[in-house]
């Protein structure tokens, strides 16, 4: 292990419904030295994740025994992309856009935790658009789910933290990890220089690289944080 | 509290507070009347509910209960028809109800049920309550969209994940709806109270020495009264004073979560 390969000999996985966000993330954790298994099956999104039991399966078929290093988690369904009003939204829609991924979120982290507390290491990472954070019109279902889902990171990340397994949240600009962003109205930074780095950042060597420093040795002491990988946009708090 | 500083600043304007039936509603909506605002208690409890309509009318104020279940649409939907048709409109709206089961809960033992429980009344009713208001809130200047969330919700609560991400939510959903209804002249936001609740009371007065370690995290020393502490500053963000914040949460919590 170097600092450049801070999994090297180690697992990590990626677990990503709907939206596809981690372009660039398995090839970036390779870089890190990670093995590397992927949970991204439209068809497993949409059966097994409404069942803990059948999480359970799925990623003991995927796994067998090993304990991952590394998980990284973007769970954005497709109910919550949708861009529309709130008023627009019947109850159905709401739910599967702002409540259903928050107790996915919650049937996920409990399997995870099965694996991982009693290897007493690893580090679970939330991949998400930083639009919850500052707000967005026509995105009222996806800013709930998001934001539920980042207090939820906080409350585990509590209740784990003895055992060792640490829990985050990186934020990155919305149209950096998908073009479907496009069409929002996203609220911007009015300022001379809105994003002080002026980019977006690179999938695969900055947000895997982030992902692959919080699980390894350097990383270890940062749980329940709010990382944003923005550029320097809103520089909060 | 001299209410006397708050004398109507709600004058003539319609409020809905949910979950007023006890607690920090209750005392919401005893200080939005105090304020000169006609409040309905929108509650399921019909006893607890009229009892607050009783403390109103008994403090000058005017009050209607309408028994409401927040996670049914066509209850919030009939409720706020009601109040337009009693007080002739509707300007503010309240969302203070929680589960009844939000006890703390670890992540593994959360159950479909209680899940989806405590996310009708904070999310759903949150759904209900913006598409019953919105035709009467828009573009009248005076509407407010409130919503009562936690400091657990910033900070996260080791015990209640469920509570602690439905919280984290409202806060989400604020943000964005503040985004979204702007444009109406709608202000919405979020606060976050730390309340002496008769629960909160009961907890710590059955061990005085777990009652000195508690307020050491309040730089006030004290947990605040929901009358006369969390009220104000309901009714602050309510009127016209706070117009211009939109998308906030504001902790009103005598200094317990300080961290931005």
């Amino acid at each position: 292990m170097t600092a450049e390969t801070p999994l090297a000999g180690r697992t990590a996985l990626i677990v990503e419904l709907g939206l596809p966000l981690l372009g660039g993330m398995a090839e970036g954790l390779e870089d890190a030295g990670a093995a590397v298994a992927a949970l991204r099956d439209p068809d497993v999104m949409g059966g097994v994740m409404g069942d803990a039991e059948a999480i359970r399966a799925a990623l003991n078929d995927l796994l067998g025994e090993t304990v991952p290093a590394l998980v990284v988690l973007s769970l954005l369904g497709e109910a919550s992309t949708v861009i529309r009003p709130v008023e627009q939204t019947d109850i159905d829609s709401w739910r599967a856009a702002a409540i259903e991924p928050i107790r996915t979120a919650m049937r996920l982290l409990t399997v995870l935790g099965e694996r991982m507390k009693p290897a007493g290491e690893g580090a679970v990472v939330f991949l998400a658009p930083s639009l919850s954070l500052v707000g967005g019109a026509g995105l009222v279902g996806l800013c709930t789910m998001l934001e539920g889902q980042r207090g939820l990171m906080k409350s585990v990340a509590r209740q784990w933290g003895a055992s060792g397994v640490t829990v985050n949240w990186a934020a990155a600009a919305p149209r950096a990890l998908s073009s479907h962003f496009d069409a929002a109205d996203l609220a911007a930074k009015g300022d001379a220089v809105p994003i002080a780095l002026g980019r977006r950042p690179d999938a695969r060597r900055e947000i895997a690289g982030l992902a692959s420093w919080l699980a390894g040795p350097a990383g270890r002491g940062v749980t329940g944080a709010t990382l944003m990988m923005d550029g320097g946009e809103w520089m909060v708090p | 509290m001299n209410w006397a500083s708050c004398a109507g600043l709600l004058a003539g304007r319609t409020a809905v507070v949910t979950g007023a039936s006890g607690g920090v509603g209750r005392g919401i909506a005893r200080a939005l009347a105090l304020a000169g605002a006609q409040v309905v208690v929108a509650a399921r409890s019909p006893a607890g509910g009229g009892e607050t309509v009783d403390l109103i009318t008994a403090e000058g104020g005017q009050a209607l209960f309408i028994a409401t279940d927040v996670g049914d649409a066509a209850a919030v939907s009939r409720m706020v028809e009601q109040a337009v048709a009693a007080f002739g409109g509707l300007d503010i709206v309240v969302h203070n109800a929680s589960s009844t089961q939000g006890r703390p809960t670890p992540l593994e033992e959360i159950t479909e049920a209680l899940w989806a429980e405590q996310a009708a009344v904070s999310l759903d009713a949150l759904h209900h309550l913006a598409h019953a208001a919105l035709p009467h809130l828009k573009n009248t200047g005076r509407g407010r969209f409130l919503v009562l969330s936690s400091a657990q919700g910033q900070h996260g609560g080791a015990m209640n994940p469920a509570y602690t991400a439905l919280k984290s939510a409202q806060r989400g959903f604020v943000k964005a709806l503040a985004r979204e209804w702007g444009p109406h002249d709608i202000v919405v936001n979020a606060l976050a109270p730390a309340a002496l609740t008769d629960a909160a009371r009961e907890y710590l007065e059955s061990d005085p020495e777990r009652t000195r370690e508690a307020m050491k995290s309040f730089p006030l020393g004290r947990m605040g009264d929901m009358r006369d502490d969390i009220g104000p500053a309901a009714v602050a963000m309510c009127s016209d004073l706070w117009r211009y914040v939109t998308g906030q949460t504001v902790n009103v919590d005598g200094g317990y979560y300080t961290a931005l």
